[in-house]
């Protein structure tokens, strides 16, 4: 499936030197040396084996030719078998040795790849699509090591045209050409339809990925269509598309069924030429009845090579492009490099940015930024998009790099602690809540394995008196699915928070959900909200206008600087960027706005 | 008699009873492609086996000493002819193959489409769209891929296994006793490795399945991972499912490679020769019967090699037939009740003690009452899973009640005529799902025939008319992948206006947008507010401003209502409710 090649690439890859790029690959599979060996050696022996078949059979014709048929020519019939059973051992042995090596190659090369994957930092995942580097780490992988069992099926075929090539050159070299003749003709037949092939498939995959969308879109309309009675208008546009997909299919399965009946046209072209120049020369006594059999039933040990060969180096191409790929996700550069691992003791949650400058790729967003938060104080950040809110959550959390100036956490720079360490420390719930696939409580103790159930039990109660576990079908021991999906919003919310009351760390920092949530869900969210906020310093990128007012001090952000600070009631006062702010994010959710919805709707009602 | 709620006049009929029936209705209809199909087969197998018999009369030719250029010449033009009339029977078998898998995926998908266009709307909501999707497309796919390359190999290989069979005892009796003995092997040996290499294969792809999914939500999740500090415990979690899927292939691998069919055929090879051999030494064939016969057993090279795959095709074409026939057959509860009432609506809704539990709907109800007025506007509030959503379905019948009674306009709704009803009651899901047409077109969708006007003035009733007008296309605007994206709350509007246009007597809005910024909320407010004018209006809301102005609030809580009754009585009486309104009331806003 090289079709696409090309569009996948990224900006971490990088073009690997051929000796480079072998040596890498070699270094995965020099620990299978000896397994190598031996499926070399089955190799040779069944090239052998399969090369002495028609040898034999043309021995046997040629004593049966010269009307002497002796016990040596039954000897030749027991050779064939024993050639039989060597081909099946060989292959067994080889087949077995080659899914042994591959299935290691393949673990090893998976394990390093998503080794290096989580070694890197947060920019590295925002900049690359998570569904390509899954397909790198799986995909790409496995079609690396499977080149190893094609290179073995072709070289293996190969050196069995080899060895009959030696001997026919050793029997009769003047025939040679006119089995040699069709060879090339072949290899340009089979490689124009592999083009041919290549075209219509793509086109069709092109075609089919558009009926594909349209039938997935009439499927789902269904119910939209049945709402508004609309049946029969919307079946109309499915079988529109159902017969195009049909036209387009029957065109590339017609180039397609033709690939074999052509080549099989050919072949007997080929026995056609063999019998008749064959023939003549044993006539004209030139060459033997043994030799005549031999040449024509040589033709298909050259047959199925070429035709491979057609395939064989776009899909070792592609193995090769599979290998730079996972190495090139392998050899990444991490951005975020720690100058010192010193373990990190308990944390009072002192956090300072001393001048910091942060730019994303060539954009400044921080220039000489400077704040303090001190333990246990509970700071919200507000601001337009991209004022440099979560960009402040994200290098407390060493998620980024940052260019200049300073970071310390209690009075310790950041760039010197233990990652692991630090960020035990440290509670996190992003912006959407995500979860693990397993129960409520997998996800609870996430960051803290060893938490009781009991410990979890008596916290889940404290927010809303465990009303919202009885939402759960199974309470804490329900399946939350596929990245939280059976859960709803609002759930997951609560169990992000959970996890993060669970873990009791020094600093909180908190993407708060823009998802709409229904009111009881809201108020017990805000309840372990005010839970974690007494135990911890937390960092409030706040979009709920109860957490602002929660803060102990709103930072107000713009283009990556601090123009006001205070709480909620003296900013609003002063009259400036925040209020502006307000007026634009969290005028909706105040009591006196939703009162007023209250008083524009019976106001309207009575005029109309 | 239940009558679906879509059919499609002059279509086909085919036999539901067995997937193997059906299947079977469906090629019938196509037989002359089945007849080339197999022609071509057994000629492409009779051709092949042309060419051994051939070289074996050359063998002859020459060692009789009688022959010259012409005759040997006419022997290779034989072999040139028959293989190229081969290699067009070889075409017909392939493309007729082809041409008839082809047909039947546009056959069945087409009867898979009408099928699920006359399901009820609960079928719809029960149905996972995935689900359907899956089987509309793969499923199909393979039913299609079953005849090719499938069937194409199964009963090409079929005439090259058989052919022997018949040719070899006319050269000499007792030559069929090599291609026979091999059959019987082959076949106890090819169905003992099918079942050894399923469920290794199935295994396989299980323990690949797992250990991509799980990877995938690692990477997907890499924030809380790191955050969290676990990842040397993903990495040795992932090493865990890689290692599992290695044990797997190997264990594939190992299968693979005890491939019996290939030591038979060796064996098969030896057998014919010495066979060939001891015959002529007996003097009852000659060279040339012995050439052809050693080559007529060559031909069983090609089954042995396409069969694995070929079989597997086979099974899989089948499991998928049986996958959407079961769909096709999967009774639907709902009923058009054509001669039911189908007056206009007033809007007035009564919820009588009722009852809702099934399977596949995620909430129950259970002693549900309450009465709406004509034109009040409704707001339904509660947790996620309390029944919000299942109730209102329960008023268009989307879902029928099983116990107690949903009761319109005095008349139980199982009364009224099903299109008379639904036409009437306009449904505004979560998820607003539009077609990829141009933004008119979707929001015409209920009334085809609306002027350019009509769909304006409904979009500006709706705040939809601002942002449509900033794109570049305007109304021709087109949505989805290869136009526009909108968001939730613009979908939302588009639906709205949709309603204006149809003017409903009763509007079911399960709204879960959020507004980030308050200009948009107060466009969404004043749309929602209009449309609930002049209409009976029920809102499955979290907005506290929406729930400030209804009517009516109704408050689910596990299936039941917790509390009933306008805004300032509830505040009276219902503790949860009152919690929600006081933290707002800390301070001034």
């Amino acid at each position: 499936m090289n079709f696409f090649g090309g569009l996948d690439a990224e900006s971490y890859d990088r073009t690997y030197r051929d000796r480079e790029l072998a040596r890498r690959m070699w270094g995965y599979f020099r620990p299978h040396a000896r397994k190598l060996t031996w499926i070399s050696l089955a190799i040779l022996t069944m090239s052998v084996a399969g090369a002495a078949g028609p040898l034999l059979v043309s021995a046997g014709v040629q004593s049966m030719a010269e009307g002497v048929v002796s016990r040596v020519t039954f000897g030749l019939a027991a050779l064939l078998f024993l050639m039989g059973l060597i081909v099946w051992g060989a292959n067994w042995v080889r087949r077995r040795l080659s899914a042994q090596a591959v299935g290691d190659v393949m673990l090893e090369l998976r394990a390093d790849a998503f080794r290096a994957t989580v070694g890197h930092d947060l920019s590295f995942f925002s900049e690359h699509a998570s569904g390509r580097v899954v397909s790198r780490i799986t995909s790409d992988t496995q079609e690396f090591a499977q080149v190893v069992v094609l290179v073995t099926d072709v070289v293996s075929q190969i050196l069995e045209a080899m060895i009959l090539l030696a001997v026919l050159v050793f029997i009769e070299w003047r025939l040679l050409p006119w089995l040699l003749i069709f060879l090339p003709v072949l290899l340009v037949v089979s490689i124009g339809f592999r083009r041919l092939a290549r075209r219509v498939t793509r086109r069709g995959f092109r075609a089919m990925a558009n009926v594909n969308a349209i039938i997935k879109e009439a499927v789902t309309g269904i119910a939209v269509a049945k709402n508004f009675r609309q049946e029969d208008a919307i079946y109309q546009e499915f079988a529109a598309v159902n017969a195009q997909s049909y036209r387009i299919n029957v065109q590339r399965g017609f180039v397609l069924a033709a690939v074999f009946p052509t080549l099989n046209a050919l072949g007997g072209a080929g026995t056609a030429l063999l019998v008749y120049i064959g023939g003549m020369s044993v006539m004209a006594g030139v060459i033997t009845y043994g030799a005549w059999y031999l040449f024509i039933s040589s033709l298909d040990y050259f047959w199925f090579p070429v035709l491979n060969l057609s395939a064989f180096w776009s899909q070792v191409q592609g193995g090769l492009s599979a290998a730079e790929r996972v190495f090139g996700l392998i050899d990444a550069e991490a951005a975020v490099v720690q100058t010192e691992l010193r373990s990190v003791p308990p944390l009072q949650g002192d956090v300072v940015f001393d001048r910091v400058d942060f730019r994303y790729t060539h954009e400044p967003v921080l220039e000489s930024f400077s704040l303090h938060i001190r333990p246990g104080e509970d700071v919200a950040l507000v601001g337009h998009t991209g004022a440099g809110k979560s960009t402040i959550a994200k290098l407390i959390s060493r998620f980024y790099e940052y260019q200049g100036g300073a970071l310390r956490l209690d009075g310790q720079d950041i760039r010197t602690l233990n990652l692991t360490d630090y960020r035990r420390q440290l509670g996190i719930v992003p912006q959407v809540p995500f979860l693990f696939s397993g129960t409520v409580a997998d996800n609870v103790r996430y960051a803290r394995p060893e938490a009781s159930q009991a410990e979890m039990c008596t916290l889940a109660r404290k927010i809303g008196e465990g009303e919202w576990l009885e939402t759960l079908p199974d309470g804490l021991e329900t399946e939350v699915g596929e990245r939280g999906g059976r859960l709803s919003m609002g759930q997951r919310q609560l169990v992000s928070l959970l996890r993060v009351l669970v873990q009791r760390p020094a600093i909180f920092i908190l993407d708060e959900a823009t998802a709409s949530i229904d009111p009881f869900t809201e108020y017990q969210i805000q309840q372990a909200l005010r839970l974690i906020l007494e135990e911890s310093t937390s960092i409030l990128i706040a979009h709920r206008l109860s957490t602002v007012r929660a803060a102990d001090r709103i930072i107000v952000l713009r283009q990556g600087a601090i123009i006001e600070e205070g709480n909620h009631d003296q900013l609003l006062r002063q009259g400036g960027h925040y209020a502006e702010l307000y007026n634009a994010y969290f005028r909706h959710q105040s009591l006196q706005y939703i009162e007023s919805a209250r008083q524009m709707a019976l106001g309207d009602k009575a005029g109309s | 008699m239940v009558v679906a709620e879509f059919t499609l006049a002059r279509a086909p009929v085919s036999d539901r009873r067995t997937p193997l029936r059906w299947i079977g209705s469906h090629v019938a209809r196509h037989a002359w492609l089945v007849v080339m199909a197999s022609l071509g087969a057994f000629g492409n197998a009779a051709l092949a086996a042309v060419v051994p018999i051939v070289i074996g009369q050359a063998f002859n030719l020459v060692l009789s000493g009688q022959a010259d250029a012409d005759s040997l010449l006419r022997l290779s033009l034989i072999i040139l002819l028959s293989q190229i009339v081969r290699g067009i029977l070889q075409l017909g078998r392939n493309f007729g193959a082809e041409l008839l898998g082809q047909r039947l995926e546009r056959d069945i998908r087409a009867e898979l489409y009408v099928s699920l266009l006359g399901k009820s709307m609960t079928f719809h909501n029960l149905q996972p769209v995935g689900d359907t999707m899956a089987r509309a497309t793969n499923d199909v796919r393979e039913i299609n891929l079953m005849f090719n390359p499938g069937l194409n190999l199964v009963v090409g290989s079929a005439n090259f296994l058989i052919m022997p069979l018949f040719i070899a005892p006319a050269i000499y009796p007792t030559l069929i006793l090599t291609p026979l003995l091999f059959l019987v092997a082959y076949i106890l040996a090819l169905w003992r490795y099918l079942a050894e290499l399923r469920p290794v294969t199935e295994a396989e792809r299980g323990a690949f399945g797992r250990m991509n999914s799980r990877l995938a939500e690692a990477i997907d999740g890499i924030e809380v991972v790191k955050g969290s500090a676990q990842e040397q415990q993903e990495v040795a979690r992932f090493s865990g499912d890689a290692r599992r899927f290695r044990h797997a292939f190997v264990r594939q691998g190992e299968v693979e490679a005890r491939f019996l069919p290939l030591l038979l055929l060796g064996i098969a090879d030896a057998a014919a020769f010495l066979q060939g051999v001891w015959l002529y030494s007996q003097g009852a064939i000659d060279l040339g019967q012995v050439i052809a016969f050693v080559g007529l057993i060559h031909l069983f090279g090609f089954p042995t090699f396409v069969s694995l795959f070929a079989y597997s095709q086979v099974s899989l074409g089948m499991a998928s037939a049986r996958r959407i026939l079961e769909l096709i057959n999967r009774h639907t509860e709902l009923d058009q009740n054509v001669g039911g009432h189908g007056g206009r609506m007033r809007g007035e809704i009564e919820f009588r003690s009722v009852g809702f539990a099934h399977a596949g709907a995620t909430t129950g109800l259970s002693e549900v009452s309450f009465h709406i007025r004509p034109g009040q506007t409704v707001a339904i509030v509660g947790q996620t899973g309390a029944g919000k959503t299942t109730l209102a379905k329960l008023v268009n019948r989307t879902y029928d009640v099983a116990a107690g009674r949903v009761i319109v306009d005095g008349l139980d709704v199982r009364g009224w005529d099903l299109a008379s009803l639904r036409g009437q009651i306009s449904m505004i899901e979560q998820d607003v799902f539009l077609f990829s047409r141009t933004i008119a077109e979707n929001i015409a969708f209920g009334r085809p025939n609306s002027t350019q006007a009509e769909i304006e003035t409904a979009a500006r009733a709706a705040q939809a008319h601002d942002f449509i007008s900033a794109f570049q296309g305007g109304y021709q605007t087109l949505v989805g992948e290869r136009g526009v994206t909108l968001s939730g709350g613009q979908r939302q509007r588009i639906a709205l206006a949709r309603a204006f246009l149809t003017d409903p007597r009763i509007l079911i809005l399960d709204d879960a947008t959020s507004s980030i910024d308050s200009a948009t909320e107060d466009e969404i407010q004043q749309a929602i507010f209009r449309a609930a004018q002049g209409r009976t209006t029920l809102i499955i809301t979290h907005r506290l401003s929406q729930i400030r102005w209804a009517d009516l609030i109704v408050v689910l809580r596990q299936g039941r209502v917790a509390a009933i009754g306008p805004h300032e009585e509830l505040m009276r009486t219902a503790v949860a409710y009152r919690r929600i309104f006081e933290r707002y009331g800390e301070a001034p806003g």
